[in-house]
């Protein structure tokens, strides 16, 4: 039997990302790709490889010190080259603790997975993005795969097993799950932002804008007249010196000079683009991308230009 | 002249006692905390009096007003007895009793006004009904002490009545000496402290050449008795006169402070149940503290030489030392730590703005005659660079040679400093003495009012003697040298507002500069009510800058509306914190004025 | 109650130089405490007020980082325990094997609180490790921390979620920024905790490595990092299409 490289996820859409990132090691190390389940068989995720079920654990609820001890209890049995996760908060976690268990090496948070057929590669980003690592486990490894790095893998036929680990228990019992408020802005977590200023004539305005961020999958900001004087929106969308501190990958300036107030609290953001009607406007200088031009116009475009993107 | 009858004798020697129980008090309180009433003093006094009551202050006029019929009346009453025929000290004293009835009556008049707005404002803050009833208590002691000194004046003129006069007189005599010897030998011992003498509990110096054990420093307050004696004396002095809160820019605003209530409320604290050992923090609010703008309008308004500010920055301390800061604050100062700017920018990167305009540093031109003291503001934020470039064009211009710091400036300490982080604020400062020293400077310049302050007034205390001249002081002496000339069709047809900065009018004095720069660079100069050393905030000093108060209208929205009543298209400002404040008001509000320091104004015209 | 939290002196990456060749200069780079830990370290303070004890700081680094070590002790912490070894060197299970002897040797601890990564690397494996180590229960993510007697519960934050979780004292647990407002040390304070006691040990002593490889870090490259100033013309239309290309090719659009 050749070496296996695994794949685990407690998120379906996720561990179908990771199966594309497995294939790449399992190519470079002639090793075959196995989508673990435990407890129960999850469908749903499919990958370039057979699947491997894990029974003993209740299917249910697999919190992460379970799932970390199930797959530590079949690796050792099983002795797989590598287990890839999904680098989500409880996949950070099983990871860890699932390396800490086998006292081997996990790279955290990778994408341009590879092997050399003795242990794999990756790259990550760190010192908040600035500078990107290039860093190598021997084999037997753990890894968790950047989440949105890679494309989800097609369903592919692939021989099916089972191995019964044994009941597995939790010394931490899970009492409650409620979803965060969708409407709740978590600027400091956003990955897009949307951010008005004074450059928006009127409250109402700001709908296009809130149109536009929802279309970009992000959240609504803005610089401080639009909270603190105006009170157009709640204090929790000011950005800035007085507010929040934020650092999406992109920031898209609306309407907003660009005072030093305003980009102390967003000039860590990875890209960011700006709409001013003023082109001396120093936001500019700030800004990767800019348009000299009225918002009022600019973002009708932009919703146009995406919707015939998607 | 009245008969000397046992009646008159009798009020006679009450005047007497009253005025000697005066002097008294004066002189004991006095000699217990070793404050010279000399008359070098006393001549210096006076003459700061006429000074202040050239601003035009109407509590200045009441100040002078009762002062002098106070005076006038109890020399009247000594000698009275003994004038006989010299009608003519009487004719004197009826001649001056004229001006001051009319000063006392405009006196009265505005303390009605004060009481009624101290008393909604009291309200208004949530003050206890305690608090309430001694205010109304101070205030009516002070409106009585001015109906009996006008009463008295008045008598001058009805000679029958002179026994009614000297008991009138005794009773204010009683009435002061209760309640105005304190604030009279306040006054007195600190007249002439400048506004922007800041106690520094300890030198970071001392600590770090093990001369000072850090374990004993103590650098907030937090029990009433731990105040100086100097500071507890001024806050005693409080006698309600209501000048700061009618000047302070927070309490306009709507914010949770009035700088007269927080100064009684401490004055008060003593004489609770637990007296001085009473925690200050346990009357004091935090946003109350963090209200305050450092303008320093109360100080330099207050008629009594209270020194509010003191009270504002021993209790910000206070609050730093027991982690009481939110994220904005602890931002900040984590910020100065770390990157030494307040933004957290990488400070390596502060001289980018100078780049491709052939700016020297000093590193690459040591002999420079100035160094140009850029700040944090005009390095960083993209709009305020463009004071600084304005100021090298300028520089340039007229030939005057200068160099900047570049990478190797930090911040200059104030934000530390107002924060009530007295230790970061020290280091700050030397690491910049020692760097400023180790290239020999001399004569330095600053664009922003905050560091030109604490370079020119703090800084010699820690050993940094430099030259230090505003960028208004420079140009303006630039243009008048005629080494920089503005040809006449060059001058900018717009009408223009100056709005003066509190560090550097009121802290420093330097508001003639700024003017005669836009005399010279545009045609139509206006002005606003406040305007020099009694202007108003824009709301960022104090480190307000970076956190946020609760507050029913911005200070800088006051402002604006200010400007705007003017009928100016253009504000002018010398600060770049208020060149900020003020275009984020003048976009709220639709106004359509633009805002630009004054050295873009006259670059603009060469 | 006894609290050990674990911080770490970490590259201060806004200060960060690059080389001439495109790699950082990580030799005397500017260091600071990690901007989580300093949530960890208030949590443990917080806990501290509430059910008295003793907050102990433990830490691997290098001598230049006994600063961070300092601040945590400044922020009110009682003592600190500094397991040296070379950070860059070394991975996140070697650093967490080192934090969990050292804990070992100092007794018991009722909770150990960690941040959810630490601000330079950002791995967020040692805090799960160092549970997993020490052999307690776990709960990462921490927003919200409740003790009663020897019971505690934890929300956890998680990418859309939050969950509330039992468990009993021992446990470990990783903190999120949004669970306090951490305490600023004056400059003072951290003068004054010079004098609160750290203990030093070696970090190869107490838990020697053997042959044990781990993840090694092959090169560094910085990535560009000075904003692009791209002016966009062109039409309303024009022009917001040329952005969203240039967004798309950026990778960040959603």
């Amino acid at each position: 039997m050749s070496g296996q490289v695994w794949v685990y996820s407690e998120s379906e859409p996720v561990a179908n990302e990771v199966a594309t990132a497995a294939a790449a090691v399992a190519q470079g190390a002639s090793a075959e790709v196995r989508m673990v389940d435990i407890g129960s068989v999850r469908p749903a995720t499919r990958g370039s490889g057979g699947r491997l079920l894990l029974k003993g654990p209740a299917g249910h609820e697999v919190s992460p010190a379970v799932a970390a001890e199930a797959l530590a209890r079949a690796a050792k049995d099983l002795a797989p080259l590598a287990v890839l996760l999904g680098a989500t908060r409880d996949g950070r976690e099983v990871a860890s603790r699932l390396a800490a268990k086998l006292g081997i090496g996990c790279m955290a948070e990778v994408a341009g997975l590879a092997s050399d057929g003795q242990g794999m590669t990756g790259e990550r980003n760190v010192f908040a993005g600035k500078v990107v690592a290039k860093v190598r486990c021997q084999f037997p490894a753990v890894a968790t795969v950047k989440v949105g790095a890679y494309p989800k893998a097609a369903a592919q036929p692939g021989e099916s097993q089972e191995k019964d680990v044994g009941p597995v228990s939790d010394q931490t019992k899970t009492v409650g799950r409620e979803k965060k408020p969708a409407g709740a802005v978590d600027l400091r977590s956003a990955k897009v932002i949307v951010s008005a200023g004074r450059g928006v004539k009127k409250k109402e305005d700001l709908a296009i804008l809130a149109e536009l961020a929802t279309a970009m999958r992000g959240a609504l900001g803005c610089s401080r007249p639009l909270s603190a004087d105006l009170g157009w929106l709640p204090e929790e969308h000011h950005i800035g010196l007085t507010g929040v501190t934020v650092k999406p990958d992109l920031y898209l300036a609306v309407g907003i000079s660009g005072q030093l107030q305003h980009v102390a609290g967003m000039k860590d953001s990875k890209v960011v683009a700006s709409i001013n009607t003023d082109k001396d406007a120093p936001i500019f200088q700030a800004s990767d991308y800019g348009i000299v031009g009225d918002l009022y116009q600019v973002i009708p475009a932009l919703e146009r230009a995406l919707a015939a993107r998607r | 002249m009245a008969g000397l009858d046992v009646g008159y004798l009798a009020a006679y020697a009450l005047s007497l006692a009253s005025v000697a129980a005066f002097a008294l008090a004066g002189a004991s309180l006095a000699h217990r905390l070793s404050i010279s009433l000399g008359p070098g003093r006393v001549a210096g006094l006076g003459r700061d009096e006429m000074r202040r009551l050239r601003t035009g202050d109407p509590v200045f006029l009441m100040h002078l007003s009762i002062a002098l019929g106070v005076g006038v009346t109890i020399a009247d009453a000594i000698i009275a007895p003994f004038m006989g025929g010299a009608l003519l000290l009487l004719d004197i004293f009826r001649a001056a009793s004229v001006p001051l009835v009319a000063g006392l009556v405009v006196a009265f008049g505005w303390r009605v006004q004060r009481y009624s707005q101290s008393m909604r404002i009291g309200r208004g803050l949530g003050v206890t009904e305690g608090f309430a009833s001694a205010s109304a208590t101070l205030q009516l002691v002070l409106m009585g002490a001015i109906a009996l000194t006008t009463s008295e004046l008045v008598l001058l003129w009805f000679p029958a009545l002179g026994w009614a006069d000297l008991l009138l007189g005794a009773l204010r005599n009683t009435l002061i000496t209760i309640y105005y010897a304190r604030p009279s030998v306040n006054l007195i011992a600190k007249f002439d402290r400048p506004l922007h003498s800041i106690r520094a509990p300890f030198n970071l110096a001392d600590v770090m050449a093990g001369k000072t054990d850090p374990e004993a420093i103590r650098v907030g307050v937090s029990k009433v008795s731990e105040f100086p004696a100097d500071q507890s004396l001024s806050f005693d002095s409080c006698v309600e006169i209501g000048a700061c809160e009618a000047s302070c820019p927070a309490t306009a605003a709507g914010r949770p402070l009035s700088p007269r209530i927080l100064v009684r409320k401490v004055s008060l604290l003593s004489r609770t149940g637990t007296g001085r050992e009473s925690e200050v923090l346990s009357s004091v609010s935090e946003d109350e503290l963090w209200s305050c703008t450092s303008c320093g309008a109360c100080v330099a308004s207050c008629p009594v030489s209270v020194k509010h500010l003191d009270l504002v920055y021993d209790l910000r301390r206070e609050l730093v030392s027991k982690g009481r800061l939110d994220k904005e604050k602890s931002g900040m100062l984590a910020n100065l730590a770390q990157s030494q700017n307040p933004y957290g920018f990488k400070n390596s990167t502060r001289a980018a703005w100078a780049e491709g305009l052939g700016i020297d540093t000093l590193s690459s031109n040591p002999k420079a005659e100035y160094l140009y003291w850029v700040g944090c503001v005009s390095s960083f934020d993209q709009r305020a660079q463009r004071i600084a470039k304005a100021l090298s064009k300028i520089l340039k211009g007229a030939g005057v040679s200068f160099a900047i710091l570049g990478a190797e400036e930090m911040c200059v300490g104030d934000p530390a400093r107002r924060l009530g982080e007295e230790g970061r604020y020290q280091e700050l400062v030397f690491q910049n003495i020692e760097k400023l020293k180790s290239y020999g400077v001399k004569k330095i310049i600053a664009t922003c009012p905050h560091c030109f302050n604490a370079l020119k007034n703090e800084y010699p205390q820690f050993g940094g003697e430099f030259e230090v001249v505003y960028h208004t002081q420079l140009i303006s002496d630039l243009i008048r040298e005629g080494r920089l000339s503005i040809p006449p069709e060059k001058v900018q047809k717009i009408s223009v507002t100056l709005h003066d900065a509190c560090y550097a009018s009121r802290y420093n004095s330097v508001f003639d500069q700024p003017r005669a720069m836009l005399k010279a660079s545009v045609d139509d100069l206006r002005e606003m009510g406040r305007r020099k050393e009694k202007t108003f905030c824009c709301g960022a000093g104090g480190s307000n800058y970076w956190f946020k108060v609760p507050q029913q209208e911005s200070i800088a929205g006051i402002r604006t509306q200010e400007a705007a009543g003017t009928g100016a298209k253009t504000i002018a400002t010398e600060c770049p914190f208020c060149l900020s404040m003020l275009d984020d008001a003048t976009k709220v509000s639709n106004s359509g004025m633009d805002v630009r320091d004054v050295a873009e104004i006259v670059a603009e015209c060469i | 109650m006894k609290i050990a939290v674990c911080v770490k002196h970490a590259v201060d990456e806004a200060e960060l130089k690059i080389g001439p060749g495109g790699s950082p200069l990580l030799a005397g780079a500017a260091g600071k405490m990690s901007t989580f830990d300093k949530n960890a370290v208030e949590e443990g303070l917080r806990l501290k007020a509430a059910h008295q004890g003793e907050v102990v700081v433990f830490m691997v680094g290098g001598t230049e980082s006994k600063k961070t070590l300092k601040e945590a002790l400044a922020m009110g912490a009682d003592r600190g325990v500094l397991v040296t070894a070379d950070t860059v060197a070394i991975d996140a299970l070697r650093t967490a094997t080192m934090l969990a002897a050292a804990m070992k040797r100092s007794g018991r601890f009722d909770v150990v609180i960690c941040s959810e990564g630490a601000s330079d690397t950002y791995t967020g494996q040692v805090p799960p490790m160092v549970g997993e180590l020490l052999g307690i229960p776990y709960v990462g993510y921490a927003r919200k921390i409740e003790i009663d007697g020897k019971a505690a519960k934890i929300e956890r934050s998680l990418e859309d979620s939050v969950e509330s979780v039992e468990a009993a004292v021992p446990f470990a647990t990783s903190v999120v920024s949004e669970i306090n407002d951490p305490r600023y040390p004056t400059l003072i304070q951290i003068m004054q905790a010079s004098k609160k006691p750290v203990e030093e040990l070696n970090g190869e002593e107490i838990a020697p490595a053997g042959s044990r490889r781990g993840v090694e870090v092959l090169s560094m490259s910085s990535q560009p990092t000075a904003r692009k100033h791209v002016m966009i013309d062109g039409s309303p239309d024009e022009a917001a299409a040329k952005l969203l290309d240039a967004l798309s090719k950026e990778g960040v659009l959603k």
